[in-house]
């Protein structure tokens, strides 16, 4: 961390006056640096061919530092993997801080490291980007947007129109991890084995499938909020719009859960299928094609435990069952509002 | 009218409706009309049963009333018509073939237990029926469900591929047999008939004798046989072979639920339970139900009573309702257990097919015939509350649904569906001025249920024919009930009505009783475990008045934390952390119920709960964990069950004598502090008092928590329902404090969970369109 003559976030860093120019000179652009983040323009002049892919997301999440990371890696990671979801090649990040008067520089060069950590990981450039600051109680320490812009992979072809029944389930790893390693420590819920966020980028993985499956990738997803259940649930309710309408089967014995999240899970009585993930996704994959993706995707980084976890049916449409071990059909459902006990 | 054209001979129709057809109706209105040497015929039709006479008005008037006075034992007439019609010259009395005629509006008979006529035939070595599988006649046998549409008449039911024998259609028109137009006859020449499976799908018999051979040696090896029977496939093991029953659970995946026994004859089963003549009735009645009775604590049979029903006192025992269950109960001469064909949670199989897939997991052979069933049920179950002799239906289904005929209650101008709850699914129709009530349907929280629910859904509309005008509702937006109304009123552009689910209750006990439209305010006594409150938060132990087509919520159970979600329900534990947390002294009793991390983790969970409940269901479950009998359960309702049990023993010695509740006699306000019944458990537990006697005092505050409300609001009748006043100790008890200074109402033909919720909404409903 370089030397700074303050070490709390005040409301004068965000002015865009000298305070700010010390933080960004200072801080932020010497750490992220590159050429094009370098010209310190209004704007960053990408050179970019074919297809590109576009997103933007925002995050907001407490505690800001949790075990196995921080908002600043999940930032980047986030929207890298949402380039990736599209089948594009993620180039290029901006990033907008709105940080709470009171956020320690500690804390905020710790975000910073990791973003830059995370970045570098996943291949990817910030050329721009914003800092705001607002009062103290305005925010929850730090809020953080990034955009990215992605080349699509020239082989990629995912859409949910290319779903059809037959089509293989997979998810890439354990799911629920995320979710309850941040519950762990927001709820102060103490597990017996410290559980940590599997944030990480999957952008080398998802591209390395997409060289050797091509078009057989029919649709990729990432399960954050709401989990595995609730983007099946999208998937099978938007497929359902056209001339064939579409659901899917999951067999519960299939989806790969860590013990200790399975057990953490039972303990609250949650469902690991809508707890969020980070450093997950959901393929949905032609049947011929779904054993060797899995195969290759053990291989990869962060896709050893993936799994073939369902299949698209035509059966009822519109719906996602899952079949429990013990054999029982249960419809696994979109949450409506809060979770209410149903049983009388 | 002048006294000449009441003697002038004319033709004249009678309409009648009701439970007319499937009972040996017309056959009786034959003989009937002979015997008055009337000339006319005899017809069904959708909309019921037709007679055509000539005669005159005062003739068809006396006609008219023998048909009402006389009808056959099962059949209930709704309405005689008589009107004049076009003239026909008769030559004869006839029954003539069904017609199509009219909208449908038929109330469904049900499915007829095995007469004792069938039962004597099969066991006559010298009758042509002897030991015939599928004997029936016009008093018994299958009708509901085989019924593909109305009206009913062999073609519409799935005895329409089975042709008669000579001898069959012999009886069948010979006006003085029992099986004259009875539609499911049968014999061993034209038979329905049996196939042995192994659980590989391999066929190992189709030589009846041969069947039951190998399925009685498997029974004696410890084996499960799966049998089709009425509603769908029973499973069937030795009930005197732990092992046997051991293995069936393990299968099943149903570690400590009740399993129902079959008993070959009354003689064998009053070796094993006590049997009262008013049970005795309901056992061998045509709904032959699953009947609760006290069994000995050393079964003569050598029953193996521990694996039955785990730490209950009671045992849910049926005898042969079929031909084929006689069979085979006879030949294997002990008692048998007799459960559901599924595995743990999904509807009964019914069809060959289904059960060749699904149940070699649980079964070694699987005993199947040809005759299809259309509509799946599972058995019915019923008890007696112990003193009163209160008929308490805990399961609506075989023998019972779908025909509903509540007294009081008539609506003939709407029509209207109610899709009901989510765990005792049923649906309602109010149809044409008559109401049905579907089966039992199971908990729509399993995809093969909702299946199932809708597929009956589906048949009942395909019978009836008929689009509602408005589709009722339950108000938790998560139930799948509640969604496929949204779907059907979207479809069928008909308003969709939600009705909050306590409120269901209350209407459907009144309307059982033709409280309804009176004048005198009720008060309903409504406790449950789970119902979607107007507030946001999970009701379950309520007070509701209702006075002038009014419901108003004048006082509850004190809200506690409804902790966790779904796993409240399973874990009485939690609702003893829940009720308890904060009583001191609990401590040392909560405390070992949990680990070190589940302690640490549920106390900060509690503090951080939003949801609330009044729930007397869980409260049963919070007091029976901390005495003891179940911090966690299999099925729903164990912990309560448990908790009953205890009460009505230490009650069968000490009588209703017990004078400590858990709460002042007087109330200060409608709000019932469950904080300080739970405080007097406690203090009990810890003092040291027997479990039985504690048991019993929490059923006693219970009551008098009733009687303090009651008193407070000045009401004098009381009507109760809800899945807790299927405790028949507590009915009883509240009998016998609050009658007869207070009129007490109970649910009649309904259970009081669930199942009567989809009733309950239309009666709800009846009171918005008819003021
Ligand atoms: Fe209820
Ligand atoms: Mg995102
Ligand atoms: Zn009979
Ligand atoms: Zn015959």
């Amino acid at each position: 961390m370089p030397k700074l003559d303050f070490d709390i976030i005040t409301l004068g860093h965000g002015s865009g006056g000298i305070l700010t120019n010390k933080l960004l000179e200072a801080g932020v652009f010497d750490l992220l640096s590159n050429p094009l983040l370098d010209t310190h323009h209004d704007g960053a002049l990408l050179n970019l061919t074919g297809r590109v892919a576009f997103t933007t997301d925002s995050y907001v999440i407490s505690p800001v530092f949790f075990p196995g990371g921080n908002i600043g890696e999940l930032a980047v990671n986030g929207t890298v993997n949402d380039l990736a979801m599209c089948g594009a090649i993620p180039k290029y990040l901006s990033l907008g801080f709105i940080l709470e008067e009171g956020l320690t520089m500690a804390e905020f060069w710790d975000i910073l490291v990791s973003i830059k950590g995370a970045s570098e990981r996943a291949g990817v450039q910030i050329v721009t980007g914003d800092t705001k600051v607002v009062e103290r109680g305005k925010g929850d320490k730090i809020f953080i947007n990034t955009s990215g812009i992605g080349e699509l992979h020239p082989r990629a072809d995912i859409s949910i129109k290319n779903v059809r029944a037959g089509d293989k389930v997979i998810v890439s790893g354990n799911i629920a991890t995320h979710g309850m390693a941040i519950m762990s420590v927001r709820e102060g819920l103490e597990f017996e084995t410290t559980l940590t966020s599997d944030t990480a980028p999957l952008n080398h993985a998802v591209l390395a499938l997409l060289d050797e499956f091509g078009n057989d990738i029919h649709l990729l997803r990432d399960p954050t909020r709401g989990g595995v259940a609730t983007v099946l649930n999208e998937i099978a309710r938007d497929r359902n719009v056209g001339a064939t309408r579409l659901g899917i089967d999951l067999k519960q014995a299939a989806i790969p859960v860590l013990d200790e999240v399975a057990g953490a899970c039972e303990l609250l009585g949650l469902d690991p299928l809508y707890v969020a993930n980070e450093g997950v996704f959901l393929a949905i994959v032609a049947p011929e094609a779904a054993d060797a993706f899995v195969r290759k995707l053990r291989t990869l980084d962060y896709g050893h435990s993936a799994a073939i976890i369902g299949e698209v049916v035509t059966e009822h449409p519109g719906q996602v069952v899952l079949t429990s071990r013990i054999g029982g059909r249960r419809v696994v459902n979109m949450l409506v509002g809060e979770q209410l006990p149903r049983i009388c | 009218q002048g006294i000449a054209a009441l003697h002038k001979t004319m033709t004249f129709h009678l309409h009648l409706t009701g439970q007319v057809q499937g009972v040996g109706f017309r056959p009786f209105v034959w003989q009937l009309a002979r015997s008055m040497k009337l000339k006319g015929s005899v017809s069904n039709g959708a909309d019921g049963v037709h007679i055509y006479v000539n005669a005159d008005l005062e003739t068809a008037r006396v006609l008219a009333r023998r048909v009402q006075a006389e009808a056959p034992t099962l059949a209930r007439i709704q309405s005689v018509g008589i009107t004049e019609a076009d003239p026909i010259d008769f030559s004869d009395f006839t029954i003539v073939e069904s017609q199509a005629s009219g909208l449908a509006s038929l109330l469904l008979t049900p499915d007829l237990a095995l007469c004792d006529a069938c039962r004597a035939e099969m066991d006559d070595p010298a009758n042509r029926r002897f030991g015939y599988a599928f004997t029936t006649c016009t008093h018994c046998g299958p009708r509901y469900s085989i019924l593909h549409q109305l009206p009913y008449d062999r073609p519409a039911t799935t005895m329409a591929p089975f042709g008669m024998c000579a001898d069959c259609e012999q009886e069948y028109h010979d006006p003085s047999n029992r099986r004259f137009y009875s539609q499911t006859n049968s014999c061993p020449n034209c038979p329905v008939e049996l196939s042995l499976f192994l659980g590989s799908g391999r066929l190992l018999s189709q030589d009846q004798s041969e069947i039951i051979r190998q399925s009685i040696d498997a029974l004696t090896a410890g084996k499960t046989v799966a049998v089709k029977g009425i509603g769908g496939f029973l499973l069937l093991c030795d009930a005197t072979n732990a092992d046997a029953i051991h293995q069936l659970r393990e299968r099943k995946h149903r570690p400590s639920k009740p399993l129902a026994v079959l008993y070959p004859s009354v003689n064998q089963l009053r070796q094993d339970c006590d049997l009262a003549d008013d049970e005795l009735a309901l056992l061998t009645s045509s709904a032959a139900p699953i009947i609760l009775l006290n069994n000995r604590v050393t079964p003569l049979s050598g029953l193996a009573v521990d694996q039955l029903a785990p730490g209950l006192n009671q045992l849910g025992v049926l005898l042969p309702y079929a031909p084929l269950l006689a069979l085979l109960a006879d030949a294997f001469g002990k008692p048998l257990v007799a459960t559901s064909g599924n595995s743990s949670g999904s509807p009964i199989c019914y069809t060959n097919e289904q059960a060749l897939a699904q149940l070699p997991a649980v079964a070694d052979l699987l005993l199947a015939h040809n005759r299809d069933i259309v509509v799946p049920q599972d058995d019915s179950v019923m008890r007696l509350s112990p003193t009163y002799r209160q008929p308490i239906v805990l399961r609506r289904s075989r023998g019972l649904a779908p025909t509903f005929m509540p007294t009081g209650f008539t609506h003939p101008n709407v029509n209207v569906l109610a899709l009901g709850a989510s765990l005792k699914s049923t649906f309602a129709w109010q149809l044409r001025g008559n109401t049905y009530v579907s089966q039992y349907l199971g908990d729509l929280e399993s995809y093969d249920t909702q299946t199932n629910f809708r597929a009956t859904l589906d048949h009942f509309l395909a019978l009836f024919d008929a689009t509602p005008d408005a589709v009722l509702a339950d108000r938790h937006e998560g139930y799948f009930s509640t969604q496929l109304a949204h779907e059907l009123a979207a479809i069928w552009r008909v308003p969709l009505v939600s009705i909050q689910h306590h409120e269901a209750h209350l209407a459907a006990v009144l309307a059982e009783n033709e409280l309804l439209g009176q004048v005198e305010p009720v008060l309903g006594i409504i406790w449950d475990g789970t119902g979607y409150g107007t507030d946001g938060q999970i009701w379950g132990g309520e007070f509701i008045t209702y006075e002038d087509g009014d419901f108003q919520r004048i006082g509850h159970f004190d809200y506690f934390d409804a902790l966790l979600g779904d796993k409240m329900p399973r874990e009485p534990r939690l609702s003893a952390l829940s009720l308890a947390f904060d009583i001191p002294s609990a401590d040392e009793l909560l405390r070992p119920k949990f680990t070190e991390k589940e302690w640490n983790l549920y106390t900060k969970v509690g503090v951080r709960n939003k949801l609330k409940t009044s729930s007397v269901g869980r409260l049963f479950d919070g007091v029976a964990a901390l005495l003891g009998l179940a911090d966690t359960v299999s099925y729903e309702g164990e912990a309560a069950l448990l908790l009953e049990n205890c009460a009505t023993r230490y009650v069968r010695t000490n009588g209703y004598t017990i004078a400590q509740s858990y709460l002042p006699e007087t109330l200060s306000t409608n709000r019932i502090s469950t904080k300080t019944i739970l405080a007097g458990v406690v203090r009990d537990i810890l003092a040291g008092y027997p479990i039985d006697r504690i048991a019993a005092a929490f059923h006693y505050t219970l009551v008098q928590v009733v009687a303090a409300v009651a008193q407070r609001t000045g009401v004098r009748q009381l009507a109760f329902s809800g899945g807790v006043f299927q405790n028949g100790l507590l009915v009883d008890w509240l009998r016998h404090e609050l009658e007869p200074a207070h009129q007490l109402y109970f649910h009649q033909q309904l259970s009081p969970n669930d199942e009567c919720i989809s009733f309950g909404q239309i009666a709800h409903y009846s009171l918005s369109t008819t003021n």
